[in-house]
């Protein structure tokens, strides 16, 4: 005979079955293959032969690689830095308003909204050399004489892939900044404002602090789809000119896909793994430390 | 008595197991698939799909069509291959037949082959290369979208050029539209990460006698002398005389028909849909657009064939006579001319019949015909390997031009980059 004790423990176990299974089958199992792969020469079509870390020192070696991940720390630092400030000033701003508040929350969160090929194809037109509005805009003002290379330029490429980056983006960071600015209690602003505090100094003791265990999660789940953005760099420029704006999820698709070598795209993609591992730990234990 | 009964159940399931796969086939072989290019020219795709249940009907099956993009193509491809799910009938790019040929998952077609003959004359022997391996062909050649050179025609005239025949006359030409004032960046030919950037790509080498491999598809690597002499005809455009703009290098496979028919480029390599586009839509420039053999070099003219396409049988099919029937009845004569003909010029035929039908008899038709009659296989002058494939599909050629052009490497360098990078494919991939 069960005793209840047992039961109950049954029950839970049974009750978490359905999301455990869930979890295994399409979260670690998927993960855990991955991992697998990348320690195999595996091409598409043969059975995968285990080499150990051979991918890795090939990548490592391949002046390529390094040009790679040169580009996806670039792409993914210099959107996620832009997207905060930019989600920051809008969360502010908006905190602020009070008439059409909402009007204007459902129009800032249309970028979000949009699907990202969309979002793509429009930057890519609005960009072009000859054709793109921002060229002939400035062109008719006057600004410049000839036509910018958004896309052609390297260094103007990779701007034009994070501005793109940055424009789908910011409205996750200003959203969920606004919700935490709405927790903040009016009374630590009311007693800044009796010690004369200024707007600076009230957002530096006051807002930024209250609100930075969201501000973290939301960075780091940015990063996380950042690093692994594929739509916006494949539709704008392919990773070009030359490999200027190639990250690491073009290289993975170029090298499994194209090529179809699923062994080293996995290496390939598996590389920004320990970063991110970093990332997370550092900010789950961040959080933990605030809320003890 | 529920042990008798437990037992007819069992022997009645047993039964059922054995005698419901019996009845299956009937139905299961009623029903293929068939997976083809989606390409720029719809009214030729619905000519294809009529074509193709038209002789679904005739074979006694039921065909769903299933379409992919020469972009997601390899993906579709990958996915399928892994899972053993491949289409039974299944059209292949340039590259598609060596690669799936290698892995042992085509059918042998030269019996089709031999009955497309007889309709459609003999095989063009430049064809062979992509489909036939060890004496066998894996599939049919279907048709070939040739590259040629687009030019505008009233720009040549305004600053007294002929159409250019040479990678160097197109050189010249694009410097004196630019000096006239006519155009910034005359000279589209775009070393990117697509067909129009890697076929133009191996048409330059090749043209100036810098191929990789000999004649058995072995590798030797691409000639010093010679390979440097291409790159710098490559690269001059964007760095020395700066008729190509850098973005040309982040087009995709569509953009250089766009800025052609915006009036902004004299030259791009394309296929003839520029032409099915300019006629559609009545298109101003269409009066003063024309084509021309993509050019020569000191090697002579030797042309990439990179946009082919080719039936085949997958060995995952399990009704692989209906299969090979319907690719009989889409290569017989009367659906094939209707595709061909319907296909503004896109779809130029292997076969000597087709290709000499009064259809390509026009200014654009022969120029669009000699392309495929002149062309070479993915690999030339060797057969298309899955190793070649690998060299194009890596872009480890335009690679090679933008490391110059963007990364300001030296093009010995780039060369020898190049030569490395395609030693370890040609290693880890052998000819078989």
């Amino acid at each position: 005979m069960l005793t209840d004790r047992h039961r109950e423990r049954l029950l839970g176990y049974a009750l978490v079955a359905p999301v455990a299974i869930f979890l295994v089958a399409l979260v670690a199992y998927p993960f855990l293959s991955a991992i697998y792969l990348s320690l195999t020469e595996k091409v598409v079509g043969y059975p995968a032969r285990f080499v150990g870390f051979r991918n890795y020192e090939s990548l490592f070696d391949s002046a390529r690689f390094r040009i790679v991940a040169r580009n996806s720390a670039i792409f993914t630092g210099a959107s996620i830095v832009v997207k905060l400030l930019v989600g920051m000033a809008m969360a502010l701003a908006l905190h602020k308003v009070v008439r059409g508040n909402q009007f204007i929350r459902g129009i800032l969160l249309l970028p979000w909204v949009i699907p990202t090929v969309v979002i793509a194809l429009t930057w890519k037109w609005l960009l072009d050399l000859f054709r793109g509005l921002v060229n002939v805009t400035l062109i008719d003002v006057g600004a410049v004489t000839r036509g910018v290379h958004w896309l052609g330029d390297p260094t103007l490429a990779m701007v034009s892939v994070v501005m793109a980056n940055v424009w789908r983006g910011f409205p996750f960071f200003g959203v969920s900044f606004l919700a935490a600015l709405q927790t903040v209690p009016q009374e630590l602003y009311d007693a800044a404002d009796v010690d004369g505090a200024g707007g600076w100094q009230k957002f530096w003791r006051i807002t930024l602090p209250s609100i930075k265990g969201v501000v973290a999660v939301v960075t780091l789940l940015s990063t996380i789809v950042t690093l692994n953005d594929f739509n916006i760099v494949f539709i704008m420029t392919r990773g070009g000119p030359g490999a200027a704006t190639h990250i690491f999820a073009t290289y993975s698709y170029e090298l499994g896909i194209m090529s179809q070598r699923w062994g080293l795209a996995m290496a390939a993609s598996m590389a920004s793994l320990p970063l991110v591992a970093l990332l997370i730990v550092g900010v789950v234990r961040y959080l933990h430390r605030e809320e003890e | 008595m529920t042990t008798f009964m437990k037992r007819l159940a069992i022997v009645v399931a047993l039964i059922g197991v054995a005698v419901v796969p019996a009845l299956v086939p009937a139905s299961a072989a009623s029903k293929l698939s068939l997976w083809r290019l989606k390409t720029y020219i719809p009214p030729a795709d619905k000519i294809l799909d009529a074509n193709a249940q038209e002789c679904a009907k005739k074979v006694g099956v039921e065909l769903a069509i299933q379409t992919y993009t020469f972009d997601d193509m390899w993906t579709k491809y990958t996915a399928a291959i892994e899972s053993k799910t491949l289409p039974d009938i299944a059209e292949l790019d340039a590259v598609g037949p060596a690669r799936l040929a290698n892995l042992g998952r085509l059918t042998d077609l030269s019996d089709v082959v031999a009955a497309v003959t007889k309709e459609l004359g003999p095989i063009l022997p430049n064809a062979e290369g992509a489909v036939k391996f060890g004496g066998k062909f894996y599939a049919v050649p279907h048709y070939a979208i040739p590259l040629v050179l687009f030019y505008r025609k009233d720009i040549l005239a305004k600053v007294g050029a002929e159409p250019p025949d040479t990678w160097e006359d197109i050189q010249k030409v694009s410097e004196q539209v630019k000096k006239a004032g006519i155009q910034d960046f005359p000279n589209g030919f775009p070393w990117n990460r697509t067909g129009d950037g890697y076929d133009p790509a191996m048409s330059l080498l090749w043209s100036y006698g810098a191929a990789w491999v000999d004649k058995s598809g072995k590798f030797v690597g691409i000639p010093k002398a010679q390979g440097l002499e291409a790159l710098k005809m490559a690269t001059r455009a964007y760095l020395v005389d700066k008729t190509s703009a850098f973005d040309y290098l982040s087009w995709s496979g569509s953009t250089n028909n766009e800025s052609f028919m915006a009036g902004k480029i004299t030259f791009t390599p394309n296929g003839p849909s520029i032409l099915y586009q300019e006629e559609s839509t009545q298109h101003p420039l269409q009066k003063d657009t024309a084509i021309k053999l993509m050019p020569k070099g000191p090697a002579g003219r030797n042309l990439a064939l990179t946009f082919v396409m080719n039936w085949a049988v997958p060995v995952d099919s399990k009704s692989t006579k209906e299969a090979k029937a319907v690719v009989s009845c889409l290569m017989s004569r009367e659906p094939f001319m209707k595709y061909m003909t319907g296909s503004f010029r896109q779809a130029v035929p292997f076969f000597a019949t087709p290709l000499n039908d009064p259809y390509w008899n026009t200014p654009t038709g022969k120029i669009i015909v000699e392309t495929v009659k002149q062309g070479h296989p993915v690999g030339w002058p060797g057969p298309t390997t899955p190793a070649a494939a690998e060299v194009v599909s890596s872009n480890v050629l335009t690679d090679m031009i933008t490391r110059v052009i963007v990364d300001k490497a030296s093009p010995e360098t780039a060369l020898d980059e190049a030569n490395k990078r395609m030693k370890e494919i040609y290693d880890r991939v052998p000819v078989k």
